[in-house]
């Protein structure tokens, strides 16, 4: 059976059709009208699959905005079955997108969870405003991570504030690479004080869009401790989940639109 | 006149039979503006939420503040201060022992005295007569609660005179359970009736052991004859000293930890709905938290300001799918 998850996240939405293993996926940023975007995300992956798909699954925040979806699942519940089933040997998942960024202890589907509160440190949105006041690419921050001597200190956990003192930073002529680092080292802090309130075993896989950044992985690795794994298409993970569970639920003949 | 209180320990038997209206305060949406002159952002939501609204506009003319958290003492003074409300400040307690009885005896004649003072009037009568409405008024509550939690009409009763709340009760239709699995909600106030509604919504059937919901009418009733107002008070000191456990209060054995892990029983999971910079709960939420994984409960932390319901839905959803897993 061909299924098709689809995550409308707050920043991205992405879709993936999925048989015994991808056939194709797309990513678009999300607009206002989130049915919308997710019809858009779809039809794009079907054109390029050149297959529609029978069962449909919606996640993300604008899950419930998705009408024509067959069943509606958390991005908790997602990430942890797309994590385990490209690195089986998972047992955390630690995602981080553009709002939210996440914990979650993985078993037989998810034992336990943490999510940051609604404050944007410790997300993509963060490095976002952070770059564009470095005037950089978000997708630039990995390579400059990398050219790091010396990470700057980055103390506020507030983004107003910490881009205060990035701006501050500048002015007193720090190097942006150290900026950079710098940064990366508080969002990894701001995670590790969440992974703290939960068992955090290895193996340990890192998802969503922010998983694309080196920098990220580099300081994660640094503050836990611990290897890291990235899958091949990190923003993707939360898809793939969403129709590897659309597949167990089919299966076992369910019906209702929750799960 | 309409007295205001804040926390549910305070005897508002006394202040409907001085011939008052109780009515409680608690924050709502509206945004923090007026209150920040006076109190800091990182008091609790219901503090600040309950200040602003009296610098705003509200229909109270005299507050009592019952001691309890660190918080609500200090919001007494700066309510003196910031306001042109009497206030009060009626010294529940914080040790829960054999010497507190009497202390809260005392206590109950000094606030039946300021209540005179206000222009109310307690007479033997009246005041029976209000302790034998407030324990039918509770018991119903009690009963309603049992067969599926009302918030709505929790928060509705808590606004008017104890005889109109328990005609309110007679109009209304118990709604039934819709089932589902059952969770234990635990916290302090939630004063937002579409937070503890998301529970519902999401599939969930509800239990709580909230300031807002089942603590404001677990009490143990004394068994004694009353004949005197002096009675009276003993009557309400003894209710109040077995009201449902409170955190801001140390009691002998664990008698609140004991509560929450019984209610927690026949529940698939517990979650814990605090709101940001409440100290009492924070305090007690590792150790408690850990008792409830030992009984083998799924746990979830809610930290609650001004709620953002999609990212709350999120989380008590995931919940459920942890639990149903
Ligand atoms: N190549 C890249 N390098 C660095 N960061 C990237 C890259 N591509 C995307 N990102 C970051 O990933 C974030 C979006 O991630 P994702 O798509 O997982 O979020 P989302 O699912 O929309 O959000 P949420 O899960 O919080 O609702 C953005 O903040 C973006 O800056
Ligand atoms: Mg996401």
């Amino acid at each position: 059976m061909i299924v098709a998850g689809i995550d409308v996240g707050s920043l991205t939405a992405k879709c993936v059709l999925f048989e015994e293993k991808v056939i194709a996926y797309s990513i678009a940023k999300v607009t206002p009208d989130l049915e919308n975007t997710a019809k858009a995300v779809y039809s794009d992956a079907v054109k390029k699959a050149g297959v529609s798909a029978e069962y449909i699954v919606a996640t993300g925040y604008g899950r419930n905005k998705v009408s024509f979806a067959n069943l509606k699942v958390t991005e908790i519940t997602c990430h942890a079955f797309g994590a385990k089933s490209i690195f089986p040997s998972c047992r955390t998942v630690i995602d981080i997108g553009g709002q939210d960024s996440k914990v979650i202890a993985v078993e037989n589907g998810v034992k336990n969870f943490v999510m940051n509160d609604k404050c944007a440190a410790g997300t993509g949105r963060f490095l976002e405003v952070m770059a564009s006041a470095l005037n950089v690419d978000v997708s630039k921050l990995g390579e400059l991570d990398e050219k790091a001597d010396k990470p700057v200190n980055i103390s506020s956990t507030c983004t107003v504030f910490a881009e205060s003192e990035v701006v501050s930073y500048i002015a007193q002529g720090e190097k942006v690479e150290n900026i950079v680092a710098g940064l990366h080292n508080a969002i990894a802090s701001r995670i590790a004080a969440m992974a703290k309130r939960i068992d955090l075993k290895p193996d340990v896989v890192l998802t969503g869009g922010v998983a694309k950044n080196k920098g990220v992985k580099r300081a994660l690795e640094e503050i836990l401790q611990i290897k890291i794994l990235v899958p091949e298409e990190p923003q993707i993970v939360g898809a793939i989940g969403a129709a590897i569970v659309g597949k167990n639920y089919a299966s076992r003949g369910r019906k209702s639109e929750r799960f | 006149m309409r007295v205001g209180y804040l926390c549910t320990f305070t005897p508002k038997e006394l202040i409907d039979a001085a011939g008052f209206t109780p009515v409680r305060i608690l924050a709502d949406s509206t945004p923090i503006s007026l209150a920040s002159a006076h109190i800091q952002s990182y008091a609790c939501i219901q503090a600040r939420g309950s200040l602003e609204k009296a610098l705003r506009k509200i229909d109270v003319d005299a507050v009592v503040f019952t001691r309890s958290c660190d918080t609500l003492m200090r919001l007494a003074d700066i309510w003196e201060i910031a306001t042109k409300m009497k206030v009060y400040s009626f010294e529940f307690p914080t040790k829960i022992d054999s010497t507190s009885k009497n202390f809260l005896i005392s206590e109950i004649a000094e606030l039946a005295k300021k209540l005179e003072e206000w222009g109310g009037k307690i007479t033997f009568d009246s005041l029976k007569e209000s302790i034998e409405l407030y324990k039918l008024l509770e018991v119903e509550l009690a009963k309603i609660f049992d067969e599926k939690p009302d918030y709505e009409l929790l928060f509705k009763v808590q606004q008017m005179k104890v005889k109109d709340a328990l005609n309110e009760l007679k109009s209304r239709e118990q709604k039934k359970s819709k089932g589902g699995p059952k969770i234990l909600v635990t916290g302090s106030v939630c004063p937002f009736l579409d937070v503890m509604k998301l529970f519902e919504d999401v599939g969930f059937s509800v239990k709580d052991d909230l300031c807002t919901g089942t603590r404001f009418f677990t009490f143990k009733y004394p068994e004694m004859e009353l004949r005197s107002v002096e009675d009276c008070f003993r009557y309400l000191a003894e209710k109040y000293v077995s009201k449902a456990e409170c955190p801001t209060k140390h009691y002998e054995k664990d008698r609140r930890f004991e509560r929450v892990l019984e209610l927690a029983k026949d529940c698939d999971g517990v979650v814990f709905l605090l709101l940001k910079f409440c100290d009492p709960h924070f305090f007690d939420y590792p150790q408690l938290k850990q008792k409830l994984e030992e009984i083998g409960k799924k746990v979830l932390l809610l930290e609650l300001e001004f709620p953002v319901i999609e990212q709350l839905r999120t989380r008590i959803e995931a919940f459920y799918e942890v639990i149903m897993c």
